[in-house]
């Protein structure tokens, strides 16, 4: 007999005198569509997490800093040059009048060994640094979360061959394996932020696996699974925001990390070719200077420490933000 | 008649391969449920009674586990040689779970709503906001005063018994046919585990769900179960109604359970009797029955030959050596008090 009908059943069990099952619930129905009263039902994770981040005033200070330097950055081609005058070439003719000038109305920030205005190469090199800051780390993590959330969900096998995959990364020189990917690829920006990024993943990988494997263990992943979910649900909706916090406090402070090592490349003129500005070039072009015009190596150095502890508060209040468990 | 059990367990076994040896957690075990119909299987831990409940759902993971044989029929279905995206479809659809600890079965970071909502999202393609508005029903249903506000809190706000009542509400959401409780009132205090079982009762006589009920609290399976299975060392040792299984139980293990509860009311210098000694080793099992170490009627036969369950009279059936002979009988045992 099909048990899939009910009334076939009920009608079987009617002529045997049993009582009928009823096996519908029946649902006094809300209209669709109605916002229950008092209710808001389409909040989600991040609309709470966005909530409590308003009340954490430092992350909202670092959050409107970093606002305010990416505008200017995206923006910099409308105003920069008319304002403040080529900021990457030389005019060979007056560069011996212009060069090293202090700060004043015309010159914000003074003038660099070559006359260019200091501040709009600060804005443009913020062009630079964030895009390979963000690009890079938005690489890293993203191999180190799928990697590293394979690893840790699936185990066994997976989790060897790719436990061993970020042991050899690991053990490569940083520089030195940085070095060989830049120079196979050629230097500039996307070979910058491909071989940063690479070179990135292996630490979140960890991060996130150690993660994925004491939040797998909660019976509510279980709960889950027996509710019918798909890996992909699990891993994606049940365990990845709950092992999420350690790796957006990493990757946000890794940002600053990132601008330091595009520093340290285009140092060794692998990374981005002068005569474009990054606050890392700047940086190092600064050091022949650093004793008679300190003032070459302080505006691009404070935009770096700046920018880098906006990040840093940045991830420790999303940090905070996406704990439900913090008071309200 | 054969086909008309909602659900058939024959002979299943689960055996897990470990570096030690293979754990038989589950040998062999076989009943059948009717749609609508209470079975509760009752045993010691380790006796596999969530293991078995596991293994049906293929939530075991595999390896080191591994079906060793048997088959368990769904409405006629193999759940065991189901594909993996078709056992997804009855998880949570038609046979859901309800776990043991309330405090960590919710997720913490979503809305309790979301989660009640999300097996509708799941299996039943619900809009979001149809899926919400579901939620907010079934919390009222399982007894949560003003469902339309707590469906917005987290499980950190709601107390240990809301949250298993939040959690028969999201089993309950798809209306599934069998409901599986693994221990679902172990974890609380014991008002509200009578205010759980109550309304899992209250909501199987709305639903007609079917309910398993895995427990080591006997008087829980009295109370809702019209079938018991009693589970020892992986095996079923017992099968019959409750009536059967608690007023003429046939086989010693069952005693020995029924002895060990403490009675309220008898004078308090009266000494539990407790089973003696430890379930055995799932790896080296005894030799002959299971229980005879610690069988106060064990003979010979019971060192060499392993009881099958069988019939004794009717539905009831055990799987002792001498159940159903004449004078084999509870009463026969005095309890041995041990001096302490």
């Amino acid at each position: 007999m099909p048990l899939d009908d009910d009334a076939a059943i009920n009608a079987a069990r009617e002529k045997s005198g049993e009582p009928a099952v009823r096996h519908k619930l029946e649902f006094p129905t809300t209209p669709l569509g109605e916002v229950p009263a008092g209710g808001m039902p389409t909040r989600t994770l991040w609309g709470d997490a966005w909530r409590r981040l308003r009340r954490n005033k430092l992350a909202l200070v670092a959050l409107g800093y970093l606002a305010i330097i990416l505008v200017f950055a995206v923006t910099a081609d409308l105003w920069a040059k008319p304002l403040f005058g080529e900021f990457m070439y030389v005019d060979s003719t007056t560069v011996m009048q212009t060069r090293f000038q202090a700060p004043s109305a015309m010159h914000w920030m003074g003038t660099d060994d070559f006359g260019r205005d200091e501040l709009a190469r600060v804005v443009y090199g913020a062009r630079i640094s964030l895009a390979i800051g963000i690009g890079a780390t938005t690489l890293a993590v993203t191999l180190g979360l799928l990697l590293g959330g394979l690893s840790g969900y699936y185990g066994g096998r997976v989790d060897g061959v790719i436990m061993r995959m970020t042991d050899v990364f690991l053990a490569f020189p940083y520089l030195l394996f940085a070095i060989l990917l830049m120079s196979v690829m050629g230097p500039g920006f996307w070979s910058l932020v491909i071989a940063i990024g690479i070179l990135g993943w292996t630490t979140i990988a960890r991060v996130f696996r150690s993660s994925v494997l004491s939040v797998k263990e909660n019976e509510y992943v279980d709960a889950a699974r027996a509710m019918g979910a798909s890996d992909l649900r699990i891993l994606g909706r049940h365990i990845l925001p709950n092992a999420m916090a350690p790796i957006i406090v990493y990757s946000t402070m890794s940002v600053g990390g990132v601008i330091l090592s595009e520093a340290a490349l285009s140092f060794l003129g692998l990374g981005i070719q002068p005569p474009t500005p990054s606050w890392g070039r700047m940086l190092d072009e600064s050091q022949t200077y650093m004793t008679t015009h300190p003032s070459l190596f302080i505006w691009p150095g404070l935009a770096i420490v700046l920018t880098v502890l906006a990040f840093v508060l940045l991830g420790d209040g999303l940090r905070d933000a996406l704990d439900v468990k913090m008071k309200d | 008649m054969a086909g008309d059990a909602l659900l058939k367990v024959d002979d299943l076994k689960m055996y897990f391969h470990t570096r030690d040896g293979v754990v038989k957690a589950v040998d062999g075990v076989s009943y059948e449920l009717e749609r609508g119909g209470t079975l509760g299987i009752v045993g010691e831990s380790g006796s596999g009674k969530s293991v078995h409940a596991l293994t049906m759902m293929r939530l075991v993971p595999m390896p080191p586990g591994r079906i060793e044989g048997g088959d368990v029929l769904f409405k006629g279905r193999s759940l065991i040689a189901m594909s993996d995206e078709e056992i997804r479809h009855v998880r949570g659809n038609e046979i859901a779970m309800i776990f043991q600890d309330p405090m960590t079965s919710l997720n913490p970071v979503y809305r309790v709503g979301r989660q009640i909502a999300e097996p509708l999202m799941v299996h039943k393609g619900a809009s979001r906001a149809e899926a919400w508005d579901r939620a907010v029903e079934l919390l009222r249903l399982v007894g949560i005063p003003n469902p339309e506000t707590r469906v917005r809190d987290y499980p950190h706000q709601f107390s240990g018994g809301m949250r298993q009542r939040a959690m028969i509400a999201m089993a309950l959401a798809c209306d599934p046919d069998i409901v599986i409780a693994d221990e679902p009132t172990t974890a609380l205090d014991v008002t509200i585990q009578a205010q759980i079982v109550e309304l899992m009762l209250e909501l199987q006589e709305r639903t007609g769900s079917a309910i398993i009920m895995i427990t080591h609290d006997l008087g829980v399976v009295a109370d809702v179960a019209d079938r018991v299975l009693v589970m020892y060392a992986g095996k079923a040792v017992e099968y019959g109604t409750v009536d059967e299984v608690y007023y003429r139980p046939l086989h010693p293990y069952t005693w020995g359970l029924l002895d060990s509860i403490p009675i309220h009311g008898v004078s308090e210098k009266s000494e539990l009797c407790p089973i003696k000694g430890q379930p055995p080793s799932l790896i080296f099992l005894p030799s002959g029955c299971p229980f005879h170490p610690r069988c106060p009627h064990a003979q010979e036969i019971c060192r060499t030959t392993v009881p099958t369950l069988r019939v004794i009279e009717g539905s009831h059936s055990s799987a002792c050596h001498f159940s159903g002979d004449a004078g084999f009988t509870r009463e026969g045992v005095a309890c041995e008090v041990s001096p302490s």
